[in-house]
């Protein structure tokens, strides 16, 4: 049973090896982001009477105190169709910041889509146990990038913010609350369930990838970061298992890391000769 | 940032100066308190759920059916009434809900139909619309023998206290939204 959990969690059959505090801090982060999303209605729904709003918290827009932490992308929509307002800065900043420095690393850390996307993950791995094809179509590169400008258009066009209707951090946290307040699910459970199918049967983590305009927003911003994966050659055995492991489509062998880079380091931990590593480099610069 | 990005973010840039705004009809729906025009209020508005989430009486809802507004608050009276506690307002990140005092708020008028009503009808005595109002004898008072309630809608900040007192036997109350 432990064993099939395991492979279940971790398909491909890939055994994270080291580096494995990084990974314990990551799930740590991710299982608290969870729980955040799915206990923060139901602690609200107990307090409502006594409500302090100085607490709030959806994966997209949090408030702790004075310090606000709202979606990038979300906020830019909003600049883009209301103009920029002081408290629109104080929002973004926090989290333009973060992403500048950290990259991807929402998508890695905290999207309360990754458990679905492990399902994903794992029906896709059934299935090819089951000898059953899986398609892995892939996307060409530009597809988010125009994504991402597609629904910031046609937001503007039609005066209406659509990266709430399609962002599945945003959706999942609107559900979260609908189910516990209203107790029903709303329009949103079909554009996950539209991600889970596209996942499994199309694409591997195709959404996450190539249709999520979140991921396309911090792949731009990110691409400020200095945190880079490096592929020590005279280590490296072509062994190809970073690249097989890689969510993103990555490719750590061939030193090929972008911006797409969600900074979860399972290419780091699955390294078998520990030839890959985080390495600090000035955008722009070539090593 | 590379050439291809930069052309694309022109290109965007260009497309949303171009092409003009709102050519949909923003829908009539009653919006929380210190909501921006509508219209406005739907571009503003990223749906993150702050104001449903603080809101003591749970009026503030979320549709579920399939539409462009699936993101964007809208008031339920059907049960329960703003207190105007404004703290939706406070909560706000992107100023979709602005920062008002109670006295500002205009959220929608309300609509009375006298054949319904209690005492219009002379079928009984009832001034729960009064008694529960924030503002009684500025946005509503009683005239007559029969003391039957008088709206006036440009003094009334459409809270909906009087839709939810109404007796239901009468329902003879509906705050409309603003035209």
């Amino acid at each position: 049973m432990q064993q099939f959990v395991r492979r279940t969690l971790q398909p491909f059959d890939i055994t994270l090896r080291h580096h494995l505090a990084y990974q314990r801090g990551r799930q740590l982060f991710l299982g608290f982001s969870l729980l955040l999303t799915f206990s923060l209605p139901l602690w609200r729904l107990h307090t409502l009477e006594a409500n302090d709003p100085s607490f709030l918290g959806a994966p997209t827009s949090i408030r702790v105190g004075f310090f606000e932490l709202v979606d990038p992308l979300e906020g830019l929509a909003t600049a883009l169709m209301r103009g920029v307002s002081w408290n629109l800065v104080w929002t973004l900043l926090p989290g333009v910041l973060l992403v500048g420095l950290l990259g991807r690393f929402f998508c890695g850390w905290a999207c309360p889509y990754l458990p679905v996307l492990a399902a994903s993950n794992a029906a896709r791995w059934l299935l090819s146990r089951l000898g059953l094809p899986t398609a892995d179509v892939k996307l060409p590169r530009v597809t988010s990038r125009v994504v991402l400008v597609g629904v910031l258009v046609v937001g503007s066009v039609l005066g209406v913010q659509v990266v709430p209707l399609v962002y599945p951090p945003a959706v999942i946290g609107r559900e979260a609350f609908r189910v516990v307040f209203y107790g029903s699910l709303g329009a949103g459970a079909f554009v996950v369930l539209a991600a889970f199918l596209f996942d499994t049967f199309v694409s591997r983590a195709g959404f996450c990838r190539s249709l999520c305009p979140g991921g396309a927003m911090f792949s731009t911003l990110g691409a400020a970061s200095p945190i880079k994966v490096h592929n020590d050659r005279s280590k490296c055995t072509d062994c190809t298992v970073c690249d097989v492991v890689c969510n993103l489509g990555q490719s750590p062998m061939q030193n090929k890391v972008d911006s797409g880079c969600e900074r979860c380091g399972k290419c780091i931990a699955s390294c078998p000769t520990k030839a890959l590593s985080w390495m600090l480099q000035v955008p722009g610069k070539k090593s | 940032m590379n050439r291809r990005a930069l052309v694309g973010a022109l290109a965007a840039a260009v497309t949303l100066a171009v092409v003009p705004r709102r050519v949909r009809a923003a829908p009539k729906k009653l919006r929380p308190p210190g909501a921006l025009p509508a219209g406005a209020f739907e571009e503003a508005c990223i749906g993150c759920f702050r104001c449903a989430e603080v809101c003591p009486t749970k009026v503030i809802r979320f549709p579920s059916a399939f539409s462009l507004d699936v993101a964007t608050p809208y008031l339920d009276f059907e049960d329960r009434a703003c207190v105007l506690c404004m703290k939706c307002t406070q909560v706000c990140p992107t100023d979709a809900l602005l920062k008002l005092a109670a006295e500002q708020v205009k959220v929608g008028v309300p609509k009375l139909t006298r054949s319904q009503c209690l005492p219009w009808t002379g079928q009984g005595v009832c001034r729960l619309c009064y008694q529960v109002c924030p503002y009684p004898d500025r946005a509503v008072e009683v005239v007559g023998p029969q003391k039957a309630p008088l709206f006036h809608p440009e003094a009334c900040v459409g809270c909906g206290l009087c839709e939810e007192a109404c007796p239901d036997t009468a329902r003879a109350i509906v705050i409309e939204p603003l035209s």
